[in-house]
């Protein structure tokens, strides 16, 4: 394990401590500290063990899921501005939780939801490689991803629409807009297997990611399969960002931050990038999640939106950066 | 080491090479000369194994190429394309790392000890050790293609195809690129060279294949298959009374 990754594990679990005892029920510090230990009253256990441990750890891995997706998808595009949001994969991946959850397919299986917003996420992901394969550039693969998230948005409209037992429209909103509050161990556990086999296929292909680096023909030739590399990742990212989406709804732009600002602590190697790109994506939703319950608005500002806030002025910044080096 | 026989490619439905034969041995450093869109280039690829093979036998250490996987072949034969591009700004040393995917696939400083040694060997024949530790995308295009072709000498496979190897680099290192290759075929390595440079091909090679138009159409010691003959035949150039070259009829 390298220095970075050991550094930032240690930040992550710190602030996982600390977002155990921030909250709006008012706990003194030291009875957080007792109930986190396992003593003190029932009423606290339950407040930092059932209500805030659970919400920091959906914040955690989902920001994880989504750091590891960013950087396996940055290093298969070989392009920074590569993200499950900005490409589509998120929209596409909760379009497949809408339609699980309208049409009533939740009451047939509880996988339902994490099922359908995974193939959801599988099929942008699918057309994105395609499109990718058959040579499309930087340009082309943002433009098709925005095409596909404005998509998936009137698909989910149209979804609303025909649903045979319409909820409200704040569900959808909910899901566009990404939250981890009130989510329990329960949610957590459903996730937990995608989110393992999608890191884990993602992770596998890393060697293969640094050998693409020197383009299809010369990996192929080095023995580094770029079809294996290829699905591999498109699949383990398919993965992660459904059962994020699953998890949390769409949360944009957290995969794009963290490969950027990390790619100079490992030599801009795209196998090297993954790990701390998941407990960095992690870190920042969760101190994202931990801002957003201390700050003092009327109603709790949504996950998805302060993540917005801090990672669309970052992908403007890397966009503009990219024009003035490509110009 | 490696044999060619009958080998015929095609691209986007035309025939690249066309029935191309020959056989090197271990030990033996061949350059493979011809005009612009000879299938030099092909030939190398169908030999790497990226260029699909449309007739035709390829034998690499007695094995038939069809027959080896792609990480098996990878272990024999390494190969430097002629356009290489970084997609990312690597280190020089983790772009040299990727040469020796098929023992370690980790990045230098994850390698093992003889990894890191194999490497560093690579970088120091390729007169690039000075670059370690470099941003590759900072440094120049010479010193990129030295950095390539460190790459390619990391791998521990006997049989090195490359591509025109020499495009970018000075004089000097142009010749201690020649040298270098010399040296890895002297410990009987087998080496494949495209080369451009005819001077070049006949003082250090002692073998010159030509292509023209896909075929294989001279094979030989450098007096005899670069004699005057195909010069004009081939290059449309005459050798003057001074020795150099210069542009004639066909």
């Amino acid at each position: 394990m390298s220095r970075l990754t050991l550094i930032l594990g240690l930040i992550a679990a710190a602030l996982l401590a600390v977002s155990a005892l921030v909250g709006t029920a008012p706990v003194s510090l030291g009875d957080s500290l007792a109930a986190l230990a396992g003593q003190g009253d029932a009423a606290t256990r339950t407040i930092l063990w059932e209500i805030r441990l659970p919400r920091a750890a959906a914040a955690f891995a989902v920001g994880a899921a989504l750091g590891l997706a960013g950087a396996g998808l940055q290093g298969l595009l070989q392009n920074p501005l590569a993200e499950p949001g900005v490409l589509g994969v998120s929209a596409f991946s909760a379009l497949g939780a809408v339609i699980a959850i309208f049409f009533g397919l939740t009451a047939a299986s509880s996988f339902a939801v994490p099922v359908a917003a995974i193939l959801g996420a599988g099929v942008a992901t699918v057309l994105l490689a395609a499109a990718a394969m058959r040579g499309a550039g930087s340009v082309t693969l943002l433009l098709i991803g925005i095409g596909l998230s404005g998509f998936a948005g009137a698909l989910m409209s149209l979804a609303l629409n025909m649903a045979p037992n319409p909820y409200s429209l704040s569900d959808l909103v909910n899901w566009m807009m990404g939250s981890v509050a009130n989510r329990s161990w329960a949610d957590l556990v459903l996730a937990a297997p995608a989110l393992a086999i999608g890191a884990a296929l993602v992770l596998v292909a890393g060697p293969g990611l640094r050998a693409l680096s020197l383009g299809d023909e010369t990996a192929a030739s080095l023995g580094a399969d770029p079809k294996r590399t290829r699905l591999l990742v498109i699949g383990g990212t398919s993965l992660l960002a459904g059962a994020s989406v699953a998890t949390a709804g769409t949360i944009g732009f957290v995969g794009i931050v963290a490969p950027h600002v990390l790619r100079p602590f490992v030599g801009h190697d795209p196998q090297r990038l993954l790990v701390p790109s998941a407990l960095f994506a992690g870190i920042v939703l969760l101190v994202a999640d931990i801002a957003i319950r201390v700050l003092p608005f009327q109603q709790e500002l949504k996950l998805g939106v302060a993540a917005a806030l801090i990672g669309g002025p970052v992908f403007i910044w890397i966009a503009a950066r990219m024009g003035r080096s490509f110009s | 080491m490696i044999s060619v026989n009958g080998l015929s490619v095609s691209l986007g439905g035309r025939r690249v090479v066309e029935d191309v034969s020959f056989a090197l041995g271990a030990g033996e450093f061949a350059a493979l000369t011809g005009p612009n869109g000879a299938g030099k280039s092909t030939a190398l690829k169908a030999l790497a194994g990226v260029a699909a093979v449309e007739a035709g036998r390829i034998e690499i250490g007695a094995a038939p190429a069809a027959s080896l996987n792609a990480l098996a072949r990878a272990r024999r034969v390494a190969w430097l394309a002629q356009t290489r591009p970084v997609a990312w700004n690597l280190r020089v040393e983790d772009v040299v790392s990727i040469g020796r995917f098929t023992e370690a696939p980790a990045a230098y400083d994850r390698m093992g000890a003889e990894g890191r040694a194999a490497v560093d060997g690579a970088l120091a024949k390729a007169d690039a050790a000075h670059l370690a530790g470099r941003a590759f995308q900072a440094l120049s295009g010479g010193e990129q293609a030295r950095v390539h072709l460190a790459r390619l000498l990391a791998s521990p496979a006997p049989c090195l195809l490359l591509d025109e190897p020499c495009a970018a680099l000075d004089i000097a290192h142009q010749l201690s690129l020649m040298e270098t290759l010399a040296a890895e075929a002297a410990a009987g390595r087998t080496v494949l060279v495209v080369l451009h440079d005819l001077e070049l091909a006949a003082r250090y090679c002692r073998r010159v294949l030509v292509m023209e138009a896909g075929r294989l159409v001279a094979d030989g010691a450098p007096g005899e298959a670069l004699s005057a003959e195909v010069l004009g035949r081939v290059f449309g150039v005459q050798r003057g009374a001074d020795g150099a070259l210069f542009r004639g009829p066909r």
